[in-house]
């Protein structure tokens, strides 16, 4: 019975060969890139000095970690992280099987087109969108003032100096920025449903709606599952152009802008230590790894054919 | 199945982890030692031949390298860092062949320099000091020079003496207080680039062809030092108002984040504001900066410019240079620092003649000389052979004529009255050497100047330097704020935050800076101004300044 098995291990061993070795290239630049430099977290717990190296700088403890929690500014970064991020996991995540519904409903030809266009928001460097955002938003020139607000008899609006419009200004740019991406998975899902589930759906009489909740949604789910999950994982991090090229670095706006990242870039930009930087990345690794494992526990809880692992 | 494959994955990864870990830790182990063993070896021959005359040591050290050179057919390499705005040149293979050229016959040694565009150099050259790549000298500039020391990346110059025996040049061409500026907790990492370390504060420059078109005559006003008219603050209000009216379609002035570091003769005690020496010339008492008169004098003005109409009311958004606004044609006056030779360079700068004003007084200020020294890598193979190089870079014409200018014929060509231009068919855009960084160089004065200064440009800006009036008395006092790092990063946040709209005038005075003040307060203002003041108290004492 176990030779039976190992034998059929064997087998299906060399069965695979093809599909390892087409796997070895990214394992490598995985390895290489992802796993080499673990060593170096060590560095967050040393004050270096390249005269002593890596591994001869003498330990410290988490000293370099106290930098980060020290400050009054640790509530709003991290207040700002958390809530942008799950804002924009729940909004994007909405809108983006919308407009996947949507897609997968039409017919017509322009289809792909459409989906092009949707698309494209996501190819655009964050320096660009952030001009673009400014092409609308500037106080002399921009659309918003010298346009719409003009039209509408209203006062211009100094956009870069108030701080109440810029949560929802982040999260439009946020969701016109990656409805796109996302979007093509969700389609990609859809598409893959069998389509005699809806036909059999329709000739028992359920309406488009009803296909839409009872079958599209549901079987969505694990998708949704793992892209929620893999979000949750970044949680910590933040979309740096988006919180530092969008709202063109403008102080006036840092209680509504300022994240982890973007705090930790200004901060260390004129520091330049490299402990204090190895620090926070690992606090927010650290973080986003027990977030990651949390919610997939929870998710075995709640039904544990739809957990990652 | 998958899971036996993931485990071995798993413990591959851990096993070449481990391997990975150990490899570099012994390498660097071994490196380490063998350095030892050769600054061991350079020390007794040092102490063998003590009784010998400086000099002789120099010589020898060069001539046992050239016998080395002859033996092995190879002579070793000094490699030079610095940035410059375009990257790597096209023509610096041929310029260190030539620099090596040169160096073989007087240093036995061939020089490389190696030139980082400025947007990398500060991580490049992270990278490469960390790593043990060769590079043996380097501007501090953008990495900066406090946190190179920090991270351990520089040599003491004056170990076992070395400074006094290889680098006599420097001593002659450095002041000796302006080499002791460089000095931090005593030891000397660096040597300074010889340059204008005095600033006239506040001047603002005008389009000469806006100043023409409202008639104003600049000839009624005295003439300064500088050689450029002295103004009031009243005089630059009425120009700013006459071409206003003149020019309603341009905005005035350009304004930029500089009130403090172009336009005040506060010293900024260790690089920030977050305590300064309101009066550097006759106290070292730290104070907040932001509560004064000074920083309220500033502000008021601002406030009044932009209620007038003088300022883009994007001026919080744009990024852009100051001169490069004055460039595109929108904006007609900027306020900056200026030194002997400045019209010449903001002229250039703002692609238009620029007339000058000058506001202010001169004023050296504490950081002034030690804010970019040059330093060798403490991981250098041979330091002898790096110092008689850093030596010739500031006493060998040759050395630096290549290093700023390129090459006589191919770069540029003499003039008949000694200065320089480009070669003939050879501009800024297509010269094949052309750092335009001549302000890092460590001494572009034994070299040629260019046309339109005068040839006695070093002698002015060196005269400029000791005539200035107003010297800061922590000249050379450095402050490592790294115990004091999230008071910084706390009141550098509020700054950004609350700072440039009063800065720029867009909040009522009276009520920016009290808002400003209440957030460096929260932030630890208080905690950092203790620090600097302890720091400075004890290199006062260490000093004895009074």
């Amino acid at each position: 019975m176990a030779a039976n098995r190992t034998k059929t291990k064997k087998k299906s061993i060399k069965r695979y060969i093809p599909l390892y070795l087409m796997a070895l290239p990214g394992l490598v630049y995985l390895f290489i890139n992802n796993y080499l430099p673990l060593p170096g977290l060590v560095l967050a717990f040393k004050k270096f000095n390249a005269k002593k190296g890596i591994y001869g700088s003498p330990f410290v403890g988490f000293k370099n970690f106290k930098y980060l929690f020290a400050t009054k500014d640790a509530f709003i970064i991290t207040r700002n992280t958390i809530l942008y991020n799950l804002v924009f996991i729940i909004v994007n995540t909405i809108l983006a099987i919308f407009v996947a519904i949507l897609l997968a409903e039409m017919t017509s030809k322009v289809k792909k087109a459409y989906q092009s266009f949707i698309l494209l928001p996501y190819m655009i460097s964050m320096v660009i969108v952030s001009y673009l955002v400014f092409g609308f938003l500037s106080t002399e020139n921009g659309f918003f003032n010298n346009t719409i607000l003009r039209a509408l008899g209203k006062d211009p609006i100094s956009w870069y100096m108030e701080k109440k419009y810029w949560p929802f200004i982040l999260v439009f740019v946020s969701a016109w920025k990656g409805i796109g991406y996302n979007c093509v998975i969700y389609l990609a899902s859809i598409l893959g449903i069998d389509r005699s589930i809806y036909e059999s759906a329709s000739i028992d009489g359920a309406s488009k709606w009803q296909q839409i909740f009872k079958i599209t949604i549901p079987l969505l789910k694990p998708t949704i599952i793992m892209m929620t999950l893999l979000a949750v994982g970044r949680i910590f991090y933040s979309d740096f152009g988006l919180f530092y090229q969008v709202p063109q670095n403008q102080g006036a706006l840092f209680s509504v802008t300022n994240t982890i990242d973007t705090y930790v870039y200004r901060g260390l930009l004129e520091l330049g230590d490299m402990s204090m930087s190895s620090a926070a990345g690992l606090y927010q690794s650290i973080v986003g790894f027990i977030l990651v494992l949390g919610s997939n526990l929870i998710v075995k809880k709640i039904d544990p054919e739809y957990a990652l692992f | 199945m998958k899971k036996k494959i993931a485990s071995l994955l798993l413990s591959v990864t851990t096993a070449a982890m481990i391997l990975g870990g150990c490899g570099s830790a012994a390498e660097t182990a071994v490196d380490t030692s063998s350095q030892t063993a050769e600054t061991t070896t350079t020390t007794d021959a040092g102490a063998s031949s003590d009784a010998a005359a400086t000099s002789d040591k120099a010589a020898q050290a060069i001539a046992d390298r050239k016998a080395e050179a002859e033996k092995s057919g190879e002579y070793e390499k000094v490699i030079i860092s610095f940035f410059d705005w375009t990257g790597r040149p096209a023509g610096l293979d041929r310029i260190n062949e030539a620099l090596s050229e040169h160096t073989r016959e007087t240093l036995g040694l061939d020089v490389e320099l190696q030139i980082i565009d400025s947007a990398a150099y500060g991580d490049d050259m992270k990278l490469m000091l960390s790593s043990g790549e060769q590079v043996d000298i380097f501007s501090t500039c953008i990495l900066g020079y406090n946190p190179s020391i920090n991270n351990g990346y520089v040599l003491d110059l004056e170990e076992d003496g070395m400074f006094d025996d290889y680098c006599n040049g420097i001593k002659e061409k450095v002041r000796a207080d302006y080499l002791d500026a460089c000095r931090v907790g005593g030891v000397l990492y660096g040597t300074p680039p010889i340059k204008d370390y005095a600033i006239e504060t506040c001047a603002v420059v005008v389009g000469q062809e806006y100043l023409d078109a409202i008639g104003y005559d600049t000839s009624k006003l005295s003439v300064g030092d500088l050689g450029y008219p002295k103004a009031t603050w009243d005089d630059i209000n009425d120009i700013f108002a006459q071409l206003h009216e003149k020019f309603p379609d341009k905005y005035v002035f350009a304004i930029q984040d500089n009130e403090l570091t172009q336009g005040s003769s506060v010293d900024n005690i260790a690089g920030d504001y977050f305590g300064t020496l309101l009066d550097p010339q006759n106290s070292l008492k730290i104070e907040d900066v932001y509560s004064s008169d000074i920083f309220k004098e500033w502000v008021q003005r601002a406030y009044d410019w932009n209620q007038a109409g003088y300022l883009s009311q994007d001026a919080l958004t744009d990024q852009t240079g100051a001169s490069a606004k004055v460039k595109s044609g929108s904006y007609m006056a900027m306020m900056a620092c200026c030194k002997p030779g400045y019209k010449t360079q903001i002229s250039g700068e703002c692609g238009r003649d620029m007339a000058v004003f000058d506001v202010g007084e001169s004023f050296m200020s504490s950081s002034s000389v030690s804010s970019f020294p040059w330093c060798v890598n403490q991981n250098t193979e041979d330091p002898v052979a790096t110092l008689q190089v850093l030596d010739a870079l500031y006493t060998d014409s040759v050395i630096e004529g290549l290093m700023c200018w390129g090459q006589e014929g191919k770069e540029y060509k003499v003039n008949a009255d000694g200065t320089i231009t480009y070669a003939d068919g050879v501009d800024a855009n297509n010269s094949e050497y052309y750092p335009n960084v001549l302000w890092l160089m460590p001494n572009p004065y034994v070299t040629y100047v260019w046309e339109g200064d005068p040839l006695d440009l070093g002698v002015q800006m060196a005269a400029f330097n000791d005539n200035c009036t107003c010297k800061s008395k922590a000249l050379g006092f450095t402050w490592d704020n790294t115990d004091y790092a999230s008071e910084y990063t706390a009141l550098k946040n509020a700054y950004d935050e609350y700072g440039p709209k009063v800065v720029y005038g867009f909040v009522e005075p009276e009520q920016g800076i009290a808002e400003l003040e209440e957030a460096l307060k929260a932030a630890g203002l208080d905690t950092y101004m203790q620090g600097k003041q302890e720091a400075l108290d004890a290199w006062a004492k260490e000093n004895g300044i009074q």
